[in-house]
């Protein structure tokens, strides 16, 4: 199976083995995957970061924010989380188009968690709680939400690569790593914003103007 | 024919399974928002979102595939 | 003609343009916005230099060719390996290539190359504290200069660290290469960038905070900082994505039959650093780009003014600082594990503690970053439990020496060079190790803080801990690498003239320091009474250098002229030994079997390793066996 050969290091990272056979896919994939948490793990650290610093520096306290906008985005970005789940689940059962259309949605919606955070949310944040420059809790909250909106950006990214190899069928139900390793990505990127959401939205004291 | 009716009962039922956590977490962010007007004690709060977080990270990210060794599909 | 073709050579032209590129690029942004494109000079302008930076770097990967392959698997084309068509010789060392051997001997020449540029600036530096008084620095040169030895030297024993960890531990496990030989380049050829970027911060009007870059002061100092500040960034990434490598080579391509307690010792070690450098760098990333964006953007976490707090900064920073000097010693230590059965022809004592001693300190280690803390102001609650979290390191640390001691009890002792800097090293970390206490409790530490004493301590612990160790490293493996083994008259020079000298240079630190002499000033009081003892660690730090440069000569001369060695040197059981030397391109032919237990030096009958196993059958039970990474 030549062709296969060939999706194999389209797909892999990892060097080295010309093998046709499944198990020698599998192999792979299972120390990418490893890899992939790997990094996963150590991204973690740095949001795990910054999720502490917001309560070192702002403890009982929160930015007025517009809790609508906030509940918006939240649930725009758990809607792309869903399809992502479903177009991974798609080629994984075959379903190229079905696959195409949940990862083109999936870009729509996170999309859509971009604009609505750095476009409404922060010239509205702005006008309460001041720029970024304005005090230690408008810091933390451009911050937080700048470096998270930077993780949608890349995921959109790595999105957008696996929709246009997918649409020049470059995924079969067995060889899909790489839109595997998108789908953790992003729901990575969920997952950050499920801590973020309560710590930014949610806990604490509001205040406008912070300090 | 057999095979393929059995295949896309298989796809249809991990589809529905996606549907079902997706609801979860909407009702658990939806009694997050609440609590968080209501009363917006952080224990609670970070509580839900662990929950929220291992759900994701169990059956979206498929964490459990990293431990099954050969062929974690 | 053969130099244009070295990747090295298109990285640092691409650096340039990206730099230029990434330059303009605030400029054109701030001509559309209706400003004025440069503000005040070019040399001062935080925006251009750091986007310029940032650029640069992006610019020297495409340009080297660390990202080519990448590029082609996003475009959905094929990128095999080109494992084993490397360019022979010498310029293979200057390109982007994927095989561990050639990048972590990569990783050795620049971390020889940046601890000679640290060495120097050290040498500089303990010039003008030779006499009380200013004599040939201004006072912000000086600060600059401890702030780039300090940092420059750690760079060099990252780099040091990941040059021993990715030439040895693939041959160890017996893999053929790396896990992700892609991401292993890329991880290397950061540190080019990153190091540039870090020196740089020289021309840009350096930086008077110490490596440690603590706010207020680096929010406000010269612009240099900024350089300092990204280009150690960028080496931090180098060091989380190579120890994302180790920590998955170690975990899916160990040789059939090799368990976890049955992986030389140094593996151990590697496992334990990388699974710190993987997490904990990411916080003085943070650290570092928090205070970035306060100097770009005005933010204010570390303003107090508008309710941030320096604290902060100190804690996201020593979260990682304070376990980098794992990171640091744990390979070190290996090292010292693994040549010691060796050379005293006994099996190593107490394998399975001194493994778990390893991963013991590195999850320990997170727990004590705030024992540098100790008189900053930081919340009083935390002194105590840091202050026994501390101690509690003495236990692993310890236990690898006890084990070490019991290793040498009746050996059949030999003591060639690596031999030689083995033993200095555990006398010079045990020193470092009794001084630590001290440091760790509150009482003492109060007088103790900011002290020439911390200077003395650490350099004790990172030569006893690193130096050592590498030296010792690069004396046992040069054979591995060459083919050729190093002088033995030059390496006895080299290790007879820098034992002493160091013993002189950190005695002279402690006594000064526990007198009260402070650290990172350019001046002292003469009415102190320091300058003899200060002369006196300025002239051994010139010895240290001298015996540096011996090593130099003897690693030059001895790779074109030094006395053949091919087979087993040092008569050790591991793995990379029992082939032949220099190491084959694709390391065994075919995976050895491991059988027996790694150190049983000197028991009749035993065996480690079956380098042809008949049938090859796996072993039940054991790790699937990896199919051979060769051919591509």
């Amino acid at each position: 199976m030549a062709t296969s050969s060939a999706s194999l290091h389209r797909h892999g990272h990892v060097g080295g083995v010309i093998e046709d056979d499944h198990a020698a896919y599998q192999r792979m994939v299972r120390m990418l995957r490893i890899g992939l948490w790997l990094f996963i793990i150590s991204d973690g650290f740095m949001f795990t970061g910054l999720f502490v610093s917001r309560f070192y520096l702002l403890g009982g306290t929160r930015p007025e924010l517009s809790q609508a906008l906030g509940l918006i985005v939240t649930s725009v970005l758990l809607a792309s989380s869903f399809y992502m789940n479903r177009a991974e689940t798609l080629i994984e059962h075959g379903d190229r188009e079905g696959f195409l259309r949940c990862t083109l949605i999936t870009i729509g919606l996170g999309l859509g968690f971009f604009v609505g955070v750095v476009f409404l949310e922060w010239p509205l944040a702005a006008s309460h709680i001041g720029g970024p420059a304005a005090s230690a809790m408008s810091s933390v909250f451009f911050m937080m939400t700048g470096m998270h909106a930077f993780h949608v950006i890349t995921g959109i990214l790595f999105l957008l690569v696996i929709y246009f190899n997918g649409r020049r069928g470059r995924y079969t139900p067995q060889r899909h790593w790489m839109v595997e390793a998108c789908a953790n990505y992003w729901h990575f990127v969920d997952v950050v914003w499920i801590f973020f959401y309560p710590a930014l939205y949610l806990i604490g004291t509001p205040v406008a103007l912070g300090h | 024919m057999d095979t393929i009716s059995e295949s896309s009962t298989k796809k249809a039922s991990a589809v529905r399974k996606g549907v079902i956590i997706a609801v979860v977490l909407a009702v658990l962010t939806l009694i997050e928002f609440v609590v968080g007007l209501v009363l917006p004690n952080p224990w609670i709060l970070l509580t839900l979102a662990l929950l929220k977080a291992l759900i994701v990270i169990q059956f979206f990210m498929h964490v459990s595939r990293v431990f099954a060794g050969e062929g974690g599909h | 003609m053969k130099v244009l073709k070295l990747g090295i050579l298109w990285g640092l032209i691409a650096q340039c343009a990206g730099s230029i590129i990434g330059a303009s690029l605030v400029m054109f942004i701030r001509i559309l916005m209706g400003r004025a494109p440069i503000v005040n000079s070019w040399r001062v302008d935080e925006p251009l230099m750091v986007v310029g930076g940032l650029f640069g770097a992006i610019g020297f990967m495409y340009g080297v060719g660390a990202l080519s392959d990448w590029i082609k698997i996003m475009r959905g084309r094929e990128a095999p390996l080109p494992h084993g068509h490397d360019p022979r010789g010498w310029s293979r060392y200057f390109g982007v290539s994927y095989d561990h051997k050639v990048i972590g001997v990569q990783y050795g020449i620049t971390a020889v190359g940046v601890f000679l540029l640290a060495g120097l600036f050290a040498l500089v530096m303990r010039t003008e504290l030779a006499r009380s008084g200013l004599h040939i620095l201004r006072l912000d040169n000086f600060n600059t200069l401890i702030g780039l030895h300090g940092i420059m030297m750690i760079a060099s024993i990252l780099i040091g660290v990941a040059a021993l960890m990715n030439y040895l531990v693939p041959m160890m496990i017996g893999a053929t290469d790396m896990a992700f030989p892609r991401l292993n380049a890329f991880a290397f050829w950061l540190n080019i960038p990153g190091a540039l970027l870090v020196t740089s911060s020289m021309f840009f009007g350096g930086f008077e905070t110490g490596w440690t870059g603590y706010p207020p002061l680096s929010a406000h100092t010269f612009p240099g900082v900024q350089m300092f500040f990204l280009g150690v960034y960028i080496i931090g990434l180098s060091s989380i994505l190579g120890a994302l490598n180790i920590i998955a080579t170690v975990l899916c391509m160990r040789a059939p039959g090799m368990t976890l307690f049955r992986m030389p010792i140094f593996v151990w070690a590697s496992l334990s650093t990388s699974l710190i450098s993987l997490t904990a760098t990411q916080l003085i990333g943070l650290s570092f780009q928090l205070v970035m964006f306060e100097r770009l953007f005005g933010m204010n976490f570390f303003n107090p003014d508008k309710g941030g707090n320096v604290i902060l900064f100190q804690h996201l920073f020593w979260f990682y600082s304070h376990p980098a000097v794992y990171i640091f010693v744990l390979p070190g230590l290996g090292i010292i594990s693994e040549l010691l059965p060796v050379f005293s022809r006994k099996p190593l004592f107490g394998y399975r503690w001194i493994a778990m001693s390893s991963l013991a300190i590195a999850l320990v280690g997170f727990l004590v970053w705030a024992h540098h803390m100790f008189a900053a102001g930081m919340e009083e609650y935390l002194r105590v439990p840091f202050m026994y979290s501390t101690m509690l390191v003495a236990v692993p640390t310890g236990v690898k020496f006890f084990s070490w001691m019991a290793t040498l009890w009746g050996g059949k002792i030999e003591t060639p060079t690596p031999m030689l800097f083995v033993l200095g090293g555990i006398t010079v970390f045990l020193f470092g190790g009794l001084t630590g206490p001290p440091l760790g409790t509150v009482s003492t530490d109060l007088h103790l803080h900011d002290s020439y004493f911390v200077v003395g301590h650490f350099h004790n612990t990172m030569f006893g801990g690193f130096v050592y160790p590498f030296f010792a490293a690069i004396y046992y493996w040069f054979p591995k690498i060459t083919g050729r083994r190093m002088s033995e008259t030059m390496g006895w020079l080299h290790f007879w003239l820098m034992t002493p000298a160091f013993w002189l240079m950190t005695g002279g630190m402690f006594w000064v320091g526990l007198r009260g002499m402070r650290r990172r000033i350019a001046d002292y009081d003469p009415a102190l009474g320091f300058d003899t003892i200060h002369l006196l660690v300025t002239l051994s730090a010139f010895l240290i250098a001298i015996s540096v440069l011996i090593f130099l000569g003897n690693l030059i001369y001895s790779a074109f002229f030094g006395e053949e060695a091919k087979g087993n040197l040092w008569a050790s059981r591991s793995p990379e030994w029992q082939v032949p030397s220099p190491m084959p391109e694709h390391n065994y032919d075919e995976p050895f079997v491991v059988t027996g237990e790694p150190y049983d030096y000197g028991l009749p009958g035993s065996v480690y390793i079956d380098l042809h196993p008949r049938p090859p059958e796996p072993v039940r039970g054991q790790p699937p066996q990896l199919e051979p990474a060769t051919g591509d």
